[in-house]
């Protein structure tokens, strides 16, 4: 009903917005719906021909690999069809052709989808697509708010002024205190475990589970979920994105206003006027009379619209996983094996359902950056 | 008299941006800290109160790294009993809370007095005009900025009211509180600030480039004049100095203005706006009365000042904006040479005939209008006129308008690193130099300081015996009034279409 | 102690204020040091295509960066002066098409260029292996171009809310002269620089994967032989993804550490040259953002 009440006029422009959107998907599907068309077309113009000359390559008397049976037959063609010559250097032509074809073209070898696009086929790509969605809502959802928080913490952190792991290990090893050789030593060792976490967030997914195949499941959708979360960049770049945005709302004039109002500006954890550490589960709720409630909501904010640019990036991150992982069975690597067996049809519909996840996602987002919008009176 | 007397010095990644051995200021009463925008007013303000960011900007407080300032008990009971109105309404507020969230948060929570602080501020208005107000989330265009700026004002008189037993040791800061409102409105505050000093006695730092606020002092609160001191902020020899600033300079120079106000003289018409224009919705009337019931075309002549006056909010700079063809009116008729420009007429034609030929515009930020990127010879690069003008001429301008000959390095300077007085200045000088028919100036005097106001009106003086018309819209009426006679000014009121 | 005093304790002050110059010395040294272990210990054949693929996957994603910000000028200039101008269907046209392409995941986008390529490399219409960087770096660029265009609109579109443009065209300043030097070059140069410094990490991590992902299978007619070596292509290659796979001996026997960097140095070397460089490519925009107070 709600979503009914927004169509409606008065809110012309999230309207326009859905329109675009929906004229966009619709654009896509005729796009899309005229190449399969096309695309059938020509496929069974060149079955029709290719028909015609497989009569010839089922004649089991010739060989058309013997340089002699190949003259044999050129010859009776010219019996057949005398003075055409052309015509008839063209079906020898065709035949090689075809027979080279069936040899090194892998569409021509064992295609699990020989007829193309049919209801089977589409039911089947139906339930991988409904997998594929289940683990892009879920690898988003946890990347929303792990980013959030993950910047939060790097944001309070900043906040604190602490010193590097290296510069504190630094301190201990040349002050007076050696005893606390130990310490020195957990220290860098901490720095260390910190590098190699970012080398992981870092590190593109294929990389990460070919380290671990041998050792992991690496075909399990539960591996494919938390290699979508930590792998290819997503996490820490969204993360990054909300953490800019709490850094420039952090400098903004409203909050040298709340300061003067004596709201609680202090950054240490669980300090009287700092920041109790437990309200990391509950940001949005959990600082009511501390300036950094207001950095966070208006952070926050701007970061339902930028969701868009991260979602796109987390389908790609999701279609190289299940491409590169090789995943038999998975939608992203059933449009692979299409490309790959120039089945592009199926191909085309694969691609069209990975452009309307996105475009739901927008929609999804549109709708709810419109209603936090109205919530605070734009 | 007890005063403190700050050293202060404030670098940014090693660049000086402010450096002053004495700031002085006076406890227990009035500061008026007048002098050029962009000059470290606000900075120094802002280190005294503590709410620069040590991780920003390198700061020294009487020698002292800004941490320890920040921890000293001075520095703590400022920032506990005083507060600070910072110039720009519109970014100080939240967004996302309503206005009455944020007159009600931290401290003020709890402080007494906001509807009679509301309703002096508002003039004493019934409680709905207000109240309607305090419900919105604060956006750029809503409500105005003058309205925000009152509500912060009221935010600093709540928490005066609610300190009042204990104002020993704190500090005010109003950083151009009246930018926004116009005479009547920045009397009421001035009203409401000399009210609740007399109450408390707090210390108060009024940063300002309006000079008329002088006259308003010492015309209406005589009585506590030993209680307010005037300096200004000044470059002195590439050093800041404050110096005491006598009130008695500025007066004396608006008498002798007035003595020597030219007669009127009826002279040749070169633009002709009819009294009628719809915008936004609005409609907004000119008369030749304030209360609006005698409407008049609005006429520039030649060699003649125009000058338009309305409330703050009421849609001046709309109109000289609809009048240069930057906003598309619903309905309006103006007449400029031989051509007619109605609602109707294409943006292109302004572009074409009117931008840099027949009429200019200066703005009133000379900050956001020029490109502070620049150096200061290339301001003038892209300029209708200065194909046909050589580098000597060009130098010429600027020393006509800077009073000396400039230097090599000044040419290559930034203008980011110009002081706000010669950022003005070079606002100004960069649409003097197109020799247009016409030049509408738009708050010209902003961010000067007094010096810097004089050789403006001179300039402007200048300019106009060269026979071109020039349109002004400022709040600074005390200083166009000595030049501008009655027949040619012009009152703006706006009413809604419905 | 606060963190400048132990700075200057390194004596490496400025270089700490300037944390992008810091992490581009810390990539070139990085990867210097790779070179030196290769140099020493991977068998010459390996080592050539290990720097080949290195330098081709560079001057890829130079080009990238040179024809995306060349599109993504063009096109935000345009979406920007169509917006403002009388010709609102050409403004609709044109957002409505950046705002398909931006409904494309970059991968299928660059995927569908492998593709065309492909097809292009069977019919022999393209041979030359410099072509053919051109055409990858075109097709990513596709992919990648609407950031720079986001940003050159946003940067006009805030100086649209200043008095900057109104004040300049009042004064019969053109508005090209306006978008083009005054906003873009002149107080966008930055900004555009950190985005650029974005697009060319994105464009290593696309190749990569792409490259990654036709070793999966995209063509037997072409194979990775005939394309030109890049990291992607060298980390898809048989030994590499050997090499990476024998990683996980090391869940069971740390031991092997020392086998991994001699006897796997193929593929590791790769993997760490890919990762090694995004995470710099990020922490030099990370830092120029911070030294530029960008936000």
């Amino acid at each position: 009903m709600k979503i009914l009440r927004i169509l409606h006029k008065e809110h012309s422009s999230l309207r326009t917005r859905l329109l675009i959107h929906c004229a966009g998907i619709l654009l896509m599907a005729c796009i899309f719906w005229i190449f399969i068309s096309m695309y059938e077309i020509s496929r069974v113009e060149s079955r029709q021909s290719e028909k015609e000359i497989q009569k010839y390559l089922d004649l089991n008397y010739i060989d058309f690999g013997n340089p002699l049976d190949r003259t044999l037959f050129r010859e009776s063609l010219e019996i057949f069809y005398k003075g055409q010559t052309q015509r008839n250097d063209s079906l020898l032509t065709a035949i090689d052709n075809l027979r080279q074809r069936q040899f090194s073209d892998p569409s021509y070898k064992t295609v699990e989808n020989p007829n193309g696009l049919t209801w089977q086929v589409l039911q089947k790509l139906g339930g991988m697509y409904l997998q594929f969605i289940a683990v892009y809502a879920v690898v988003l959802l946890v990347i929303y708010f792990a980013a959030q928080r993950i910047a939060v913490y790097r944001f309070i952190k900043m906040k604190q002024h602490r010193e590097s792991y290296i510069s504190q290990a630094f301190d201990i090893v040349t002050g007076a205190d050696k005893k606390s050789a130990g310490k020195a030593a957990a220290l860098i060792i901490k720095a260390f475990l910190k590098g190699m976490l970012y080398m992981l967030l870092f590190s593109p997914a294929y990389v990460i589970a070919y380290s671990v195949k041998t050792t992991i499941d690496t075909s399990s959708v539960i591996f494919m979920i938390l290699l979508g979360i930590i792998s290819n960049g997503v996490l820490i770049h969204t993360a990054n994105k909300f953490f800019t945005f709490l850094t420039g709302e952090s400098r903004k004039g409203y909050i040298q206003t709340a300061v003067v109002k004596n709201l609680n500006a202090s950054y240490e954890w669980n300090a009287p006027e700092g920041i109790p550490i437990k309200t990391m589960l509950h940001i949005k709720h959990g600082l009511r009379s501390h300036v950094f409630q207001a950095i966070f909501e208006n952070a926050r904010f701007q970061f339902i619209p930028a969701l868009k640019e991260h979602a796109s990036f987390l389908v790609t991150g999701l279609i190289i996983i299940e491409m590169a992982l090789n995943i038999q069975g998975h939608f992203c690597y059933v449009l692979l094996q299409q490309i790959l067996y120039r089945q592009y049809d199926i191909a085309a519909v694969i691609i069209f359902g990975i452009f309307l996840a996105v475009k739901l996602t927008e929609i999804v987002i549109d709708i709810w950056e419109y209603m936090e919008k109205k919530k605070y009176g734009y | 008299m007890e005063e403190r007397k700050y050293n202060i010095r404030i670098l940014s990644e090693n660049r000086e941006l402010v450096a002053i051995d004495e700031f002085r200021v006076v406890k227990s009463a009035i500061n008026v800290l007048l002098g050029e925008s962009g000059i470290g007013k606000s900075l120094i303000s802002l280190a005294i109160a503590g709410l620069i960011d040590p991780d920003e900007l390198d700061v020294h407080i009487d020698g002292r790294p800004y941490r320890s300032y920040l921890n000293s008990k001075e520095a703590i009971e400022i920032r506990r009993n005083g507060f600070f109105v910072f110039q720009e309404p519109s970014s100080h507020l939240n967004p996302l809370k309503t206005l009455r969230m944020q007159l009600r948060e931290g401290s003020l929570e709890e402080a007494p007095g906001e509807e009679s602080i509301l309703r002096k501020l508002w003039q004493n208005p019934k409680l709905a005009e207000y109240e309607n107000i305090l419900d919105v989330y604060p956006k750029p265009y809503r409500p105005s900025g003058g309205e925000k700026q009152r509500i912060l004002a009221a935010m600093a008189f709540k928490k005066m009211a609610s300190t009042a037993g204990s104002s020993k040791g704190s500090v005010y800061f109003f950083d151009e509180p009246t930018g926004n409102l116009d005479n009547k409105l920045r009397n009421e505050f001035l009203d409401l600030l000399v009210e609740n000093f007399g109450e408390s006695r707090p210390t108060i730092l009024l940063i300002t480039h309006d000079y008329s606020m002088i006259s308003r002092f010492i015309g209406k609160y005589p009585a506590i004049g030993k209680n307010i001191y005037y300096r200004e902020l000044m470059l002195e020899h590439g050093r800041l100095r404050l110096r005491d600033f006598q009130p008695r300079e500025y007066l004396l120079w608006l008498e002798k203005r007035v003595a020597a106000k030219p007669p009127a003289e009826k002279k040749e018409m070169i633009l002709r706006l009819q009294p009628e224009i719809k915008v936004f919705g609005r409609t907004l009337h000119i008369s030749r009365d304030p209360a609006g019931n005698t409407p008049a075309p609005l006429v520039i002549r030649k060699g003649t000042v125009t000058y338009l006056k309305a409330p703050s909010g009421t849609g001046k700079t709309t109109i000289v904006k609809i009048m240069m063809g930057l906003i598309k009116s619903e309905k309006m008729s103006m007449e400029l040479g031989d051509t007619v420009y109605s609602e109707e007429t294409s943006r292109n034609a302004w572009a074409g005939r009117v931008w840099g030929k027949q009429m200019t515009m200066v703005f009133q930020h000379a900050d956001e209008s020029l490109n502070l990127n620049s150096k200061v010879k290339d301001v003038f690069s892209g300029l209708p006129v200065v194909g046909s003008m050589s580098k000597e001429e060009i130098a010429d301008a600027i020393s006509e308008l800077f009073e000396e000959a400039p230097t090599r390095e000044f040419l290559n300077k930034k203008v980011r690193f110009l002081s706000g007085g010669q950022k003005q200045r070079l606002n100004l000088l960069r649409s003097l130099i197109l020799h247009t028919d016409i030049i509408i100036l738009d708050e010209p005097l902003n961010g000067l300081d007094f010096l810097s106001v004089a050789k403006v009106i001179t300039m402007i003086e200048t300019k106009l015996q060269s026979g071109i018309g020039i349109m002004v819209i400022s709040h600074n009426e005390e200083v166009f009034d000595t030049m501008v006679g009655p027949e040619n000014i012009y009152y703006l009121n706006s009413s809604s279409l419905d | 102690m606060d963190i400048n005093t132990s700075i200057r304790k390194f004596g490496f002050q400025d270089l700490f204020n300037r944390k992008d110059l810091l992490w581009l010395i810390i990539w070139i040294a990085g990867l210097g040091l790779l070179w030196i272990w290769n140099a020493l210990f991977l068998n010459a054949p390996a080592f050539a295509r290990l720097q080949t693929a290195f330098l081709n996957s560079l001057l890829t994603g130079m080009m990238v960066v040179v024809f995306s910000l060349v599109l993504g000028w063009i096109t935000g200039v345009s979406l920007h002066l169509l917006e403002r101008s009388e010709l609102k269907t050409g403004f609709a046209i044109l957002s409505f098409v950046t705002d398909m392409l931006r409904s494309i995941p970059q991968i299928i986008a660059v995927l569908i260029g492998y593709v065309i390529l492909t097809m292009l490399l069977y019919k022999g219409i393209i041979q030359s292996s410099f072509i053919q960087l051109i055409w990858i770096a075109g097709t990513i660029s596709i992919a990648v171009f609407l950031e720079v265009a986001d940003t050159i609109k946003q940067r006009i579109d805030y100086y649209r809310t200043l008095d900057f443009v109104d004040a300049m065209l009042c004064c019969g300043i053109k508005i090209r002269r306006i978008i083009n030097i005054e906003i873009l070059w002149k107080n966008s140069k930055s900004h555009l620089l950190h985005k650029l410094i974005a697009i060319f990490g994105v464009s290593i991590f696309l190749q990569c994967s792409i490259d990654f992902i036709i070793s999966v299978g995209l063509s037997t007619d072409v194979s990775l032989i005939n394309f030109p070596m890049t990291l992607g292509n060298l980390l898809a290659n048989v030994d590499s993804k050997q090499d990476i796979l024998a990683l996980s001996n090391l869940f069971t026997d740390l031991g092997y550490l020392p086998e991994i960097f001699k006897r796997h140095l193929q593929g590791l070397s790769v993997a760490s040259c890919i990762v090694f460089s995004l995470l710099c490519i990020y922490m030099i925009a990370n830092g120029f953002v911070r030294r530029k107070k960008l936000i």
